[in-house]
């Protein structure tokens, strides 16, 4: 058991490793977070305008949501096992993890586990706490809060993980995945909350979100860091991550499963 | 039991036709046809412990699909393979402790990281005790030379360095099988020669069963006792390398030097095959003439300045077997030896 745990986490030291060896890939996705947390930052600044609270959020917690959300979008970007996947069943290289002791999903896992780790201490980390520092965001006020809003967090990570590798599966059937790829990143962009909290969604919308995996991702985490879930509110929420990261969870072995024993290698 | 079991083994492949211009590309949108195309037609073959097997055909002919499923990647479509009791695509983890493989045209290293990293992965993979680890990276670097690049990132190394090292990386937990999927493909000849004495060493004084694709036949001259010949998913012939130059080699080459340029050559019995200059190959039956016989049905009509004789080569034995369709049944008595 400790052997297998450790035999995981050496992939998650090697792909750390490996992120060292792309420092340039590590600057433009920083580039490229600071750029989108410009755009919806000036974009929620131009909707408050001239309005102190929408619906009862405050301009200041909108923007320490959209800072927190940006951050958290900076460490998933980090991981990218749809992209790997495809890449591995494209280029026929998805034969080599099936002649492994290993289970594949979980070992992505673990390797994607080290590069965002990477990520994190290399960029987003330090320039978070500058932008922090500068915009003076709501930030949690206790140690518990701080516990529960990473532990919301964490399971928000393993939620989209399940779900894009699940998806990043159907390569195995499609090889061309655009389209479903777009279906995914859409579905994530909209319903997690990522850049629109779910409280501003029409209410039919806010329903639909409600019933779907992704508010779990960035949605929940996020308002437990700003403090818009509370109290007795944070338990449901989190009972709800858990159920779907069981049930996203189980999609992906079930997929997997089915994949494996349909598996064809591209290029002989 | 044999370390190897296949008993009519079968791969259908299922693949969509692509309908010509706009309308036949949208069509095919909302209704696809499928063809099938069988790579693997009822194969059945027996190896045992220790063997050196050379897996021959030409392409297409289903050998990369016969491995990728001894290895457990690909699901058979119906038949029946046991290696070493186990059935792979079910057990492919237990499998995977048990099988060496390398891929010619792929690489199992991490393209990023120095050639170390990979190696030290796979002890951790395949939990290799640190003894084990070190008696085999300090074998396989005595005959590999891997000392010279271990610290290169996989990127920066020739194709002769990467062999090399997928290679060791293939063998480092010990496996009973080493499956080598044209493990010498686009290698020059001191690297061709130097995987060969490599798999060599390997079979003999460890005893690891060798099966081994490839279409370089000094690869299997040198390597193999044993060859199993397939053509369009099916077994040709399964035997002794030997026992096909005997029976299928009754083709000799005659290497002549004629003093001066003869337009007009010509001799019953045989053809012409090539020329180049003076010299002409001249290919014969050697069961209806004797190469003496014609030495001096040749001499007394030209002058020669000098002659040689070639064996057959298993290269064009083997070439001769797929352009004339021979069936190998009625050339050889024992076609298969199951």
């Amino acid at each position: 058991m400790m052997k297998t745990f450790k035999m995981y986490l050496e992939f998650t030291r090697k792909s750390f490793q490996r992120s060292a060896a792309y420092r340039v890939d590590s600057w433009s996705r920083i580039i490229g977070n600071i750029m989108s947390l410009g755009i919806w930052g000036c974009i929620w600044f131009a909707l408050y305008h001239g309005h102190d609270s929408v619906e009862n959020i405050s301009f200041q917690s909108m923007l320490s949501y959209i800072l927190i959300s940006m951050a958290l979008q900076g460490i998933h970007n980090a991981g990218t096992p749809l992209w790997e996947i495809q890449y591995r069943v494209r280029t026929g290289d998805i034969a080599f993890e099936m002649l492994r002791p290993y289970d594949y999903p979980l070992r992505m896992l673990f390797t994607d586990l080290g590069s965002i780790s990477f990520h994190f201490v290399t960029a987003i980390l330090p320039l978070y706490i500058v932008i922090f520092a500068l915009f003076q965001p709501d930030i949690p006020l206790s140690a518990s809060q701080w516990g529960l809003f990473i532990l919301s967090a964490a399971l928000g990570y393993l939620i989209r993980y399940s779900l894009e590798l699940t998806f990043g599966l159907f390569t195995f059937w499609l090889i061309e995945t655009g389209g479903v790829e777009d279906v995914f990143y859409f579905s994530i962009s909209l319903f997690s909350g990522s850049v629109v909290p779910l409280w501003f969604f029409p209410d039919w919308l806010e329903r639909l979100a409600s019933l779907l995996p992704f508010q779990g991702i960035y949605f929940i985490p996020n308002a437990i860091f700003i403090g818009e879930l509370s109290g007795q509110e944070i338990w449901p929420a989190l009972l709800n991550q858990v159920i779907w990261l069981i049930i996203c969870y189980g999609l992906l072995r079930f997929v997997w499963n089915k994949a494996s024993m349909k598996i064809v290698v591209q290029g002989g | 039991m044999s370390l190897i079991e296949v008993r009519h083994l079968c791969k259908e492949f299922k693949i969509a036709k692509r309908q010509e211009g706009l309308t036949g590309a949208l069509r095919s949108l909302f209704h696809r046809q499928y063809t099938t195309k069988i790579a693997v037609n009822d194969i059945s073959f027996s190896i045992g412990t220790g063997e050196m097997v050379g897996y021959i055909g030409p392409n297409g002919a289903g050998k990369s699909t016969t491995i990728k499923m001894l290895t457990g990647i690909l699901v058979p479509s119906s038949g029946e393979i046991r290696v070493n009791g186990l059935i792979p695509y079910k057990e492919r983890r237990r499998n995977a402790r048990q099988i060496g493989v390398v891929f010619g045209q792929r690489t199992q290293l991490w393209w990023d990281l120095p050639t170390i990293e990979s190696f030290e992965l796979l002890k951790q993979i395949f939990q290799i005790p640190p003894d084990r680890y070190r008696q085999n990276m300090a074998l396989f670097n005595e005959i590999l030379d891997l000392d010279e690049f271990l610290q290169t990132p996989v990127r920066q190394l020739s194709l002769g360095q990467r062999m090399r090292a997928d290679i060791a990386a293939a063998l480092l937990h010990d496996p009973k099988i080493l499956f080598l999927d044209e493990p010498t493909i686009g290698l020059d000849v001191v690297a061709k020669e130097r995987m060969r004495s490599f798999i060599r060493e390997i079979n003999k004084n460890r005893g690891v069963t060798v099966i081994l694709t490839t279409h370089d036949m000094s690869d299997i001259e040198k390597l193999c006792q044993r060859m199993i010949l397939i053509d369009k998913g099916q077994v040709m012939y399964d035997g002794e390398l030997t026992k096909i130059k005997e029976t299928f080699g009754k083709t000799r080459i005659l290497i002549v030097d004629f003093e001066e340029n003869i337009d007009d050559f010509s001799l019953d019995g045989v053809e012409v095959i090539k020329q180049e200059g003076n010299r002409r190959w001249l290919k014969f039956n050697r069961e209806v003439h004797t190469a003496s016989q014609l030495i001096s049905q040749i001499s007394e009509k030209y002058e020669i300045k000098d002659i040689s004789i070639q064996d057959p080569e298993i290269e064009v034995l083997i070439r001769n077997i797929y352009e004339h369709n021979y069936t190998l049944d009625q050339v050889f008595t024992d076609k298969t030896r199951i």
